[in-house]
Order: C-alpha cells, then sequence, then structure tokens
C-alpha cells in the first residue's frame, strides 16, 4: 500500500441513530485513491448506515466528510453522485412497476452509458423493455452496478452485492473492481465472505457496534484477526465452541435416521420443477444447495403449501397434504423461513407481536391471546438472543436480528418441519453460528429441517445429508459430512451426474 | 427446459403477448366501452349523431376530473378533493365569464387552470408537510372548495360566451350532433398526458413515486416534489373538468354535490385498471373507463331500469368488473 496516495474520502465521528438505538458512534472511514477497501463488521455494526450516509440517503446526526480534502454537504443523493460517490445498496433500487429502460430514464442515464457494463457482465443480450418486477434478483443487483457504472464514479461503493450472485457473476464484479483499482479510481467492499475480502482487498476498516475499531493493511492478515477484530475477543471464542459443539452434535446424531415425515413424490411445477422426490427424516437436517435459478425458490413454494404442483404428491407423515394456503401446510407442521426477512415479519409491529402472530390461528384463541403466549414469547426470545431494545417496532432491528425473530415466530407456536430458505444469507458469523446452533437444537428435539442455502461451506457445518438441485431436478445426493465445496459447485453447475 | 436467469431477461414472451399483458386491460376497458354504445345503439330507436355527440360532450368533464385523479393516485396519493375543485372552477368560471367576449374568457380559463394548479399544488405541500395521510387532507380540501364555491356563487347563474361553448360542445347553445371539438381536446390531452407518463422523466417519476419510494429516493428522485407536481396537474385537471361542465350547462351551480363527483372519478380509476396502492395504470385507460360509468346511468334508463335500482345495479357492475380484474391477476401470478 502505497501510504503517499492522495485521500480520496474521509469520513471523521460520523454518529447517527434511530430512536433509542444507536447505529453509529463514533465511525471513521478513510479511502485513498486506487485502492479496493473493505468495511468490515458483524450484522448490526453499522456497516449500512455508514453507506447510506456517505450516500446521502440519510443524514448524519454527527461527524464531518470530505471528499478529495474539501468538505462535503452530501443532502441528497444526487449530491453524492455529484461528489463522485456511486453506490450499489443492499436493496435493489430500481422501480418494479416500471421497464428496464424507463428505470434508466429516471437515473437520467442512455442505454449507451449502461449498456457496455452489461455486455461486460454477460447481459448483452438483455431486453430493456422488461418490467423490473420479472427480473431475478441476481441480474436487478447487476443492472444496480452498472447503472452506478455508468456515472463513472471516483468512488464506488459496493454494499453485499455478491450475497445473491452466482460464482461466475461475481467473477464479472471482481473483474470490474480490479480494473476500478487500475484506474486510479476506489471501491469500497461490504461483505461477509471474508475469502473474498482477503483476495481482493487492499485495505479494511472494521466496524464494532457503531465505532471504528482498526484499520487493516489486508497483505498480511488472516481470517482469523479479521473475525477477532469484528466480533471482539470474548464473543469470538463463544462463537467458535458453539461451531465445535454443532460439529460435535452432529458426530452423536448422524447414525441413526428416524421414520419419514415430509416426502416428495415426482414434484414438478411448470418448468421450473421437474420430478422432485426426497425424503426428509425426523431430527434430520437436509441440506439443498443449488445455482441461482434452478427452481429452489418454487421448490419451497409447494413445500410450504403457497403454489400448489403441477403434478406429484406431498406427504406428511404418510398422508397426503393437499395445501390450499400455507394455513394448511402449518396446520401439518410444515412451516417456512423466507429468503426475504419483509415477508415474514410485520415491520411497524413490536418484536413480541411478530413472535406471536402464528399463534393468532390456533383454535380456542380468536377471542383471546391471554394463555401461554407470554411465556412462550418470552422463551423464544431468551432462546434467540434477540436484542429487543428496538423491540417496540421489528423494524428497527438489524438484518441479523430480524433472521432471528423470523425463526423465533415457529419456536414460540411449535412445528414438525422447519423449511428455511437461506436463512443465514448476508449474516454475520456469529449470528450464523446461533442460527446453526439452533437449527441443530431443534433436530436434536426430534423435529426435522430442511435448509437451502447458497453458502457452501454451511453445508458439512449442520446437514445430514445434502441434496444439489440443478434444472428444476435433484442431481446429486450425498452425505453432507463428505460434501466438499469442490463436488457441490461441480454438481450445481449439472457436472455430476446422479448417482444410481 | 431450464431457465437459466439470462434466459428469463431476454425476450422469451412473445410480443403480442407481453402486449396483452401490459395492455390488455387498456384494450379490455375500450373494448367494453364499444360493446356499450352497440348495445345502446340497439336499445334506443333512433341512435345517430346527436346520441353520440350527448355522450362525448357530457361524459367529458367526467373524463377529465378521472384523467386528474389517475394522475395523482399513480404517483401514490387520492385527492377526495378534486370534485370540490371542479364545483368551485365552474362556479368561477360562470361568474366571471358571463357576458364577456370569447377572448376574454379564454384568457379567464386559463387563468382559472393556473390558480387550480397552484391551489392543488398547495394542497400536496401541505400533506408533504404535516405529513397527515392524502385521504384526511383532501376530505378537508373537499369541503373548503365546495364552501368557497358557494362563496364565490351563492346562487345557480351566470354565463359564458359562445364561443366558450362552442369550444367544449361543438355548439353556441351546449347542444347539437357535433362532438368533434370534444373528441379532439380529449385525443389531445390524452395524447400529452401519456407521452408524458411514459417518455420524460418528470412523468416517470410519478410512478416511481407511487412504486417504491424508497428506490424511488435512491434513483435521485424528490418524493415530496413529485407529489406536489401530482397534485398540481390534477387539480389543474379537475379545474379544466369545472370549464367543461359549464361550457355545457352555460351557468354554474355551486350546490352541485362534489363529493359525488370525487367518488366517480375514483370508480374509473380503479376501472381504469390504476392501482390504488399506486404505481401502476395509465391515462389512457381512464378515459373509456370514465366514458363507461358516464354511460351506465342512460342505458340503464334505456332498458327501462328504475332509476333507484340503477345505482344499485351500477355499484353492481363495479364490485364485478373490479373483481374480474382480482380474479384475472391471481390467475396470471398462479401461472407465472
Amino acid at each position: 500500500m502505497n501510504e503517499a496516495s492522495e485521500t480520496l474520502l474521509s469520513a471523521q465521528g460520523i454518529s447517527k441513530r434511530y430512536g433509542p438505538v444507536v447505529a453509529l458512534r463514533t465511525a471513521d472511514l478513510t479511502v485513498r485513491s486506487g485502492e479496493i477497501h473493505a468495511l468490515l463488521g458483524a450484522n448490526g455494526a453499522g456497516k449500512s448506515t455508514l453507506v447510506k450516509i456517505l450516500s446521502a440517503v440519510i443524514p448524519a446526526d454527527g461527524g464531518s466528510i470530505s471528499v478529495n480534502g474539501e468538505p462535503a454537504a452530501l443532502r441528497l443523493p444526487m449530491d453524492a453522485v455529484g461528489a463522485g460517490i456511486a453506490t450499489v445498496f443492499q436493496d435493489p433500487a430500481l422501480i418494479p412497476d416500471l421497464s428496464i429502460a424507463q428505470n434508466l430514464r429516471i437515473s437520467g442515464l442512455t442505454r449507451a452509458q449502461v449498456h457496455p457494463w452489461l455486455e461486460r457482465m454477460n447481459l448483452g443480450h438483455i431486453d430493456y423493455e422488461i418490467q423490473v418486477s420479472d427480473v431475478p434478483l441476481a441480474v436487478l443487483r447487476l443492472l444496480d452496478l452498472a447503472r452506478a457504472l455508468a456515472r463513472d464514479p471516483h468512488l464506488l461503493m459496493l454494499d453485499e452485492i455478491t450475497a445473491a450472485l452466482t460464482t461466475d457473476q461475481a467473477d464479472y464484479v471482481f473483474d470490474i473492481m480490479r480494473e476500478w483499482k487500475d484506474r486510479g479510481r476506489s471501491v469500497l467492499f461490504i461483505s461477509h465472505r471474508l475469502g473474498e475480502v482477503l483476495q481482493l482487498c487492499d485495505w479494511a476498516t472494521i466496524l464494532r457496534n457503531g465505532i471504528h475499531v482498526a484499520d487493516f493493511d489486508l497483505s498480511g492478515v488472516d481470517e482469523g484477526e479479521l473475525v477477532t477484530a469484528m466480533l471482539g475477543e470474548e464473543l469470538v471464542k463463544k462463537a467458535e465452541e458453539e461451531i465445535v459443539a454443532v460439529g460435535t452434535a452432529e458426530e452423536e446424531h448422524a447414525a441413526d435416521l428416524g421414520p419419514v415425515v415430509l416426502e416428495a413424490r415426482d414434484i414438478h411445477l411448470r418448468d421450473k420443477v421437474n420430478g422432485v422426490s426426497f425424503q426428509l427424516h425426523r431430527g434430520e437436517i437436509l441440506g439443498l444447495t443449488a445455482l441461482e435459478g434452478q427452481g429452489q425458490a418454487e421448490l419451497f413454494q409447494v413445500l410450504s403449501g403457497d403454489h400448489r404442483p403441477s403434478s406429484g404428491e406431498l406427504l406428511v407423515k404418510g398422508e397426503r397434504l393437499r395445501a390450499r394456503s400455507p394455513f394448511d401446510a402449518i396446520k401439518q407442521g410444515v412451516v417456512l423461513v423466507p429468503a426475504d426477512r419483509q415477508q415474514a415479519l410485520l415491520p411497524q409491529r413490536s418484536v413480541r407481536e411478530n413472535l406471536t402472530t402464528p399463534l393468532y390461528n390456533r383454535i380456542g384463541r380468536w377471542f383471546t391471546l391471554a394463555g401461554d403466549e407470554a411465556e412462550r414469547v418470552e422463551r423464544a426470545v431468551d432462546r434467540l438472543g434477540i436484542d429487543v431494545r428496538a423491540g417496540s417496532q421489528a423494524q428497527r432491528l438489524s438484518g441479523g436480528n430480524q433472521q432471528k425473530v423470523t425463526i423465533g415466530r415457529w419456536l414460540a407456536s411449535g412445528f414438525d418441519t422447519l423449511l428455511c430458505f437461506d436463512p443465514t444469507r448476508g449474516i454475520d458469523i456469529q449470528t450464523k453460528a446461533q442460527i446453526y446452533d439452533l437449527l441443530r437444537e431443534v433436530a436434536a428435539a426430534g423435529a426435522s429441517v430442511l435448509l437451502y442455502t447458497s453458502e457452501l461451506p454451511e453445508i458439512p457445518l449442520v446437514c445430514d445429508r445434502v441434496l444439489v438441485l440443478y434444472g428444476g431436478r435433484i442431481v446429486h445426493e450425498r452425505d453432507a459430512k463428505t460434501a466438499t465445496e469442490e463436488a457441490l459447485l461441480s454438481a450445481a453447475h449439472g457436472l455430476v451426474e446422479a448417482p444410481a | 427446459m431450464t431457465a437459466t436467469p439470462q434466459a428469463l431477461v431476454t425476450a422469451t414472451q412473445a410480443g403480442w403477448r407481453r402486449w396483452l399483458r401490459r395492455h390488455g386491460w387498456t384494450f379490455g376497458v375500450w373494448l367494453l366501452l364499444l360493446v356499450l354504445l352497440a348495445y345502446y345503439a340497439t336499445l334506443i330507436p333512433r341512435f345517430g349523431a346527436f346520441q353520440v355527440a350527448s355522450i362525448v360532450n357530457n361524459g367529458t368533464p367526467f373524463v377529465f376530473l378521472a384523467i386528474g385523479q389517475a394522475i395523482i393516485v399513480i404517483a401514490g396519493g387520492i385527492d377526495l378533493g378534486v370534485g370540490g375543485m371542479l364545483v368551485l372552477a365552474s362556479v368561477t368560471a360562470a361568474r366571471f365569464m358571463e357576458g364577456q367576449a370569447f377572448v376574454t374568457t379564454l384568457v379567464i380559463a386559463v387563468a382559472i387552470l393556473a390558480a387550480a394548479a397552484v391551489i392543488n399544488a398547495g394542497v400536496g405541500w401541505i400533506i408533504n408537510t404535516s405529513k397527515v395521510p392524502d385521504i384526511v387532507i383532501t376530505l378537508g380540501s373537499l369541503y373548503v372548495f365546495q364552501g368557497l364555491a358557494l362563496y364565490m356563487l351563492p346562487n345557480p347563474g351566470g354565463g359564458t360566451s359562445k364561443g366558450f361553448r362552442w369550444l367544449f360542445t361543438g355548439s353556441d347553445t351546449g347542444i347539437g350532433t357535433n362532438p368533434w371539438p370534444a373528441v379532439v381536446m380529449i385525443t389531445l390531452v390524452v395524447v400529452a398526458v401519456a407521452l408524458w407518463m411514459a417518455k420524460t422523466r418528470s412523468g416517470l417519476s410519478l410512478y416511481a413515486a407511487g412504486s417504491n419510494k424508497t428506490a424511488a429516493y435512491l434513483s435521485g428522485i424528490k418524493a415530496t416534489r413529485v407529489k406536489i407536481l401530482s397534485y398540481a396537474v390534477g387539480g389543474a385537471f379537475a379545474a379544466l373538468a369545472g370549464l367543461a361542465n359549464t361550457a355545457i350547462a352555460g351557468r354554474g351551480n355551486a350546490t352541485t354535490v362534489g363529493g359525488n363527483l370525487t367518488l366517480n372519478s375514483v370508480a374509473a380509476v380503479v376501472l381504469g385498471g390504476v392501482a390504488l396502492t399506486g404505481g401502476i395504470g395509465s391515462a389512457i385507460a381512464v378515459v373509456p373507463a370514465g366514458f363507461i360509468l358516464f354511460f351506465l346511468s342512460p342505458i340503464l334508463t334505456a332498458m327501462g331500469v328504475d332509476p333507484s335500482n340503477a345505482q344499485v345495479i351500477q355499484g353492481f357492475l363495479i364490485v364485478v368488473v373490479m373483481s374480474v380484474t382480482g380474479v384475472l391477476e391471481w390467475r396470471r401470478r398462479r401461472r407465472s
């Protein structure tokens, strides 16, 4: 790292609070020209808040920002763009009801400005007239990136862009980041995947609980040091112990499989799911993985009762389940933790109320909720370690805590089979460990879990068996303990034939 | 066959299918209007230029009001005050245009449109600043406008120039067989609005603000400004409807109930395929929807339905038609 290179952006002592919750206390960040700078921290550390302040989406309560040595007054998003800062936010910033072309027009961009970037990301054939709500999430992320690149920014900020991308799509992004650096410009990169960070970034700033804790030159650092800085010494030990405990639990557990609780027989759904069959046993955690768009979302819709299959049948404890809505599936004890937390939460309502929602349907409880709910909710809150300081509105919780609430809802109401769709996407290592631990515990207590995850290293840690979905079919099945990342990846790309 | 993410974003849908999906509702509403017209023609003994002119001319204020409401709803608001604005503009025109030359009445008309835009922009500004829901503030503005109209013209009366009446009705007396001035005016207005909303940044911003405020903000759109803009344009359209009303009647009447007009405009907007949650719809489909709603009562009368039952039937029709939309949408989502 060339210490003499000039400072592009400097943010000092940035603070921000939302009601009683302090998102940022004193965040400092210095990005130099020509570097790829990582912004790291556990969930709720304030990374996204800082990015939003730097892009002038929300105002800071205190602190100062300067760009190229000049104090910058960033009041509106366009001010940040004017100052040479372009951001790809965690959530896609495209209007769903308009076409791609109309979205570009709104941002004041032309196709000619965006198209070269889309071509570089293998999206040169994209149809600009298609409505944004019909575009898959991964492509939306890349469209957002192309839009940011078209502004030709001096500082490109990428908030969790790789979380929704497939490996090859992520590689396009990495290439572009490197090019930006070679042109003497800068990238601020946020990712929970430390592998990516170490491979790409020159420098890292670490936030913990809204405070700047350290800056690292990444040339001589390993993952462990970063994790320690992100979580603090004690928490790291605890997280490691939990993961080890998970591993041990699995050893003891894997030997015997209980009776089949959920069975899928030749499920078809239009051309998305093409004949999926599997058995889920009592006390088992069955992993499922796939690249983006291989029918996993549709399969989960069928399993959770949201969508009826075109053909094929579902059996719950040997009896046929013909769900017309999730209500029917839930009655049979099959419950879903969706990928999008917004689908599961009542954002304006309290944590407690969110945890109670599934209890509303219990027969005999239509007129009163005064029974054992309070106790059940209390137990779930304790069990999950949910931070309830912002408990009056679930939307004020950090992403990781929101995810815990989505699982906690079912803990409070009880279930037999938990369908988890990518529950740890974009979540920090400590919360991840807690969620794995929770899943193992749930399974040990006799429930079953079907876990779809896009993060392959998770699979041997948590699952007993693993299925790989490709083109709407299960192409691979194996014992999760022997499932290496390479083997799963090649299967996920459709390169391995299903074992006989 | 598997759908890769790539396949999903390229032109896999046949052109006409996508066209139908995007514009099917607009097409359907126009078709429904034509079917109703054809049916009406068989119902009454003599169907000719006079009947066509009467429907087109008398439906015009209604259509303008619905377009104004549509613009506001698409941008994520709803304006209960448009009916009051119509009445206020109508009586103001009748009071000041009486006995004036054509050119003078035109100047007065432009002044009224501008004033209505400014006043309703103020309503939008109050909604923005006070953070009180649109429906509450505009319920207030409805009463205020209606009251101001009574103050402006306590007794029915006033007048306008012959030329001004011709401009909206194709005849100096407001009654005749010439629908063309109204047709041309509606066409010009609709084309202008459609182009504005589909091609320009400010027009598309309406959809953006109504669809997803956060995404709109992140795209550099000032949602507050968009809201004020939509209320200003909507207010101007309500005033245009009021001017048409004065031209047709040849006088003003402040006891016209603005609230009913507002509810009709909301019904037309819904029938025209505009989502009340904002972000979806077009002015082009609202035009036939406005005509259909206006046209239902003459049809029912021609069918020999008791006027007091006619309202019930009208209400049921709205429910049935909207239920069909709901079912179609549900089926589309099941299939896709």
